[in-house]
């Protein structure tokens, strides 16, 4: 009976706040919180101390903002039937979320529909769990875009040990969210500035939203599509390059919770799109060896909308061809250079939207996810054709950055230019030393020497001079140190 | 192809076994040579005929073991000496079949050096001095050139002129007439000749050495 009445004197306190419009900061809620349990202190029994406690830090967080919804295994086995929540999130309080009425949009006065809107489609939570990118993903939507970021919540319905349930609530919360773009366009929004970012299911949900609105909305960007009960399904059935004025879409785990095939305007295949580096091989490093090829895309797109990052995707019609580096011209692209998966993938929209392309690059283990890609060209004067791999290393400022040629044996031949593609982990602003590495991968075949006449490196991102050296002997398996030249005009 | 690889198991731990049978383990054994005699009788026969004895204490099975030990060894020995007498085609040439000469000249700053009437004159024991030293820099980093030793045949400081000290020099190196114009286009081009010269100067360690060469003022060109 007394524990009713101290809740009631926090409650009221704190409503008095609200009531008088004053947003309650942290330090305000605190001290509302102290002031409560000095209350509780004076006047009542120790032992419903702590529960009051926990009462009065809920009442606040419940004030400050809406949260994800969080459910558990439990719910999951159960099964949840669809709720679709809308989170609103805008630059005037980017942490805070604040659920949005499907029906009443003019209760939000930051929800600014002059300006851009991107929604945030999360995926299959078979867990109940809340996306762990969550709060990332939206800071930097923010920064990105200045206007209103809308985490979709459907994990009441994503939450579901039956994928096919899951599957089912996609075309259901496509629908919700249509009604609700229907509104926000009634209220002035335009399709044009809308842009949907979908993780795996929620992928196919924007394409589906996309397909209601006669794929007006301006862009759909596909985290590695769900591929299950989705491939081989009519475009009506999943998402399309239709679906959206532009749809770029990632790939990287296409050999199982992902889909293979091209479905957007763009199609991104990180890492060939099949096993990611770093994630683990074998079913023995237990749920990450399932899920961690897949959940890379998001990571991907993470460190994409970060400024230090840019992946440089080159089109190209196989994987294979884009490791020989014989995709590396973008010339067709005019200044602006091969695309960039992406934010910015937006740029190049005029020339993307004609067909459907494949785009291919790789990435680092860790975030920073994105490498740094140079042109290696080396000729040498070596009578009989050499085969072999060449391992590069570059030093400057106390740091290395190291790039192996290795996914397949190259060819070298006497006074013919071989074009190398280097991948190195990590931009070094200066290069002072080079290290080179010549290996064949033979145990009992004699060591080999590569007799280099010149070799050169070119920077594929920044408009610099290459850095040539000249006759060099390469010993098998021996490191070569040198100090890299600017290199002058070529004869040859 | 299973229960191939389980007749070849059972006669491993069937020879183990045969050998602790003094320590009691004999019952066990018979018991399971029936279990498997009961399965098949091939196992028995193969068994049988690996035990043959061939000669005194030789029994088949170890005939077969040292045979492929053997072939194994023989391929290894084989492997190893292939790598060690390989002969490396590119470091064997003939000198003296290198007849065609081929020059470049060009000059080069020593910013270290200050200019004295002397060094006008390359017989003054100063220009002497000078010119050997330099000389001897190039001699050096030619002849220990992978791609170009071969071919050098000499360096040659040729005058020194004002400017804080500029030296003029010649390069001379000797080809074989046999495919001369890949060698002209690649090796002995302008490009790698003035190339080796100038990456060498920019790995020069010190700049107040008083031979130091000021990479960026170093030229080249051939002599035709």
């Amino acid at each position: 009976m007394g524990t009713g009445v101290t809740s009631q004197e926090c409650f009221t306190c704190e409503h008095n706040d609200l009531g008088q419009g004053v947003w309650l900061s942290w330090k305000y809620c605190s001290t509302a919180k102290i002031i409560c349990t000095l209350l509780v202190e004076s006047m009542f029994l120790w032992q419903y101390l702590t529960t009051l406690l926990l009462i009065a830090v809920q009442i606040c967080k419940a004030q400050k903002c809406d949260d994800f919804t969080d459910l558990d295994l439990n719910n999951a086995i159960i099964g949840t039937s669809l709720r679709v929540r809308l989170l609103l999130y805008t630059s005037a309080n980017p942490e805070c979320g604040s659920l949005v009425s499907h029906t009443n949009l003019s209760a939000h006065p930051q929800f600014n529909l002059s300006r851009p809107t991107s929604f945030i489609i999360h995926g299959y939570r078979p867990t109940g769990s809340p996306p762990v990118w969550l709060n990332n993903i939206t800071q930097l939507m923010l920064d990105r875009t200045n206007g209103n970021v809308i985490v979709v919540d459907w994990n009441h319905g994503a939450a579901n040990v039956n994928y096919l349930k899951a599957v089912e609530n996609t075309y259901k919360t496509a629908e919700n969210l249509t009604a609700f773009i229907g509104k926000m366009r009634d209220h002035g929004a335009t399709l044009n500035s809308t842009h949907m970012i979908g993780v795996s299911l929620g992928a196919h949900i924007s394409g589906f939203v996309g397909k209601r609105l006669n794929g007006e909305i301006g862009r759909i960007t596909a985290l590695d599509p769900a591929g299950p009960q989705f491939t081989g399904k009519p475009p009506k059935d999943r998402l399309d390059f239709t679906d959206a004025q532009f749809v770029d879409v990632l790939h990287t785990d296409i050999d199982a919770l992902g889909f293979r095939a091209p479905l957007g305007h763009i199609d991104f295949y990180a890492n060939a799109g099949t096993d990611q580096p770093g994630c683990p091989k074998t079913i023995f490093s237990g749920g990450a060896y399932f899920k961690c090829d897949h959940q890379r895309s998001v990571l991907l797109y993470l460190d994409a909308l970060k400024p230090v990052c840019n992946f440089r995707a080159f089109p190209c019609s196989s994987y294979n061809d884009f490791m020989d580096g014989i995709c590396m011209d973008c010339n067709q692209f005019g200044t602006a250079g091969c695309p960039v998966f992406g934010y910015d993938i937006i740029k190049w929209k005029d020339v993307l939207r004609i067909g459907q392309t494949k785009a291919f690059f790789n990435t680092n283990k860790v975030s920073p996810f994105c490498l740094t890609g140079y042109k290696v060209d080396v000729i040498i004067w070596n009578q009989e054709v050499r085969w072999g791999y060449i391992t590069v290393k570059l030093h400057g400022n106390g740091k290395e950055a190291v790039a192996t040629i290795d996914h397949k044996s190259s060819k070298f031949q006497r006074y013919k230019e071989t074009h190398l593609f280097a991948q190195f982990d990590k931009d070094l602003q200066t290069v002072n030393k080079v290290s080179l590495t010549f290996s064949t991968g033979n145990v009992f075949k004699p060591k080999y020497k590569l007799r280099v006449l010149r070799v050169r490196l070119t920077h594929m991102e920044r408009k610099e001079g290459p850095l040539c050296r000249y006759d060099i002997l390469l010993q098998e398996n021996k490191e070569v140190t040198f100090r890299p030249i600017p290199c002058e005009e070529s004869n040859f | 192809m299973e229960f191939e690889l389980k007749t070849v198991k059972t006669n491993g731990t069937d020879e183990g076994e045969r050998v602790t049978a003094g320590n009691g383990g004999a019952p066990e054994a018979t018991e399971r040579d029936a279990l498997f005699a009961g399965q098949s009788s091939s196992v028995c026969r193969i068994k049988k005929e690996l035990n043959a004895v061939i000669c005194s204490r030789a029994r088949l099975w170890m005939v077969i073991i040292i045979i492929v030990f053997i072939i194994i060894a023989v391929i290894i020995i084989s492997l190893v000496l292939c790598s060690v007498i390989h002969e490396d085609l590119d470091e064997k040439y003939d000198a003296t079949l290198f007849n065609i000469s081929q020059s470049f000249n060009g000059s080069f700053r020593l910013p270290n050096q200050v200019f004295k009437e002397q060094l006008l004159t390359l017989n003054s024991s100063e220009g002497n001095t000078l010119a050997t030293g330099l000389q001897k820099k190039m001699v050096d980093l030619y002849r220990s050139s992978p791609a170009l030793g071969r071919y050098f045949s000499e360096a040659r400081i040729n005058a020194f002129r004002n400017g804080s000290v500029i030296a003029d020099y010649q390069l001379t190196f000797r080809m074989p007439a046999e495919g001369q114009h890949q060698l002209r286009n690649f090796t002995l081009s302008r490009e790698m000749v003035y190339n080796v010269f100038r990456q060498f100067l920019f790995d020069q360690e010190t700049q107040s050495e008083p031979m130091y060469i000021d990479p960026r003022s170093l030229s080249c060109s051939q002599t035709y």
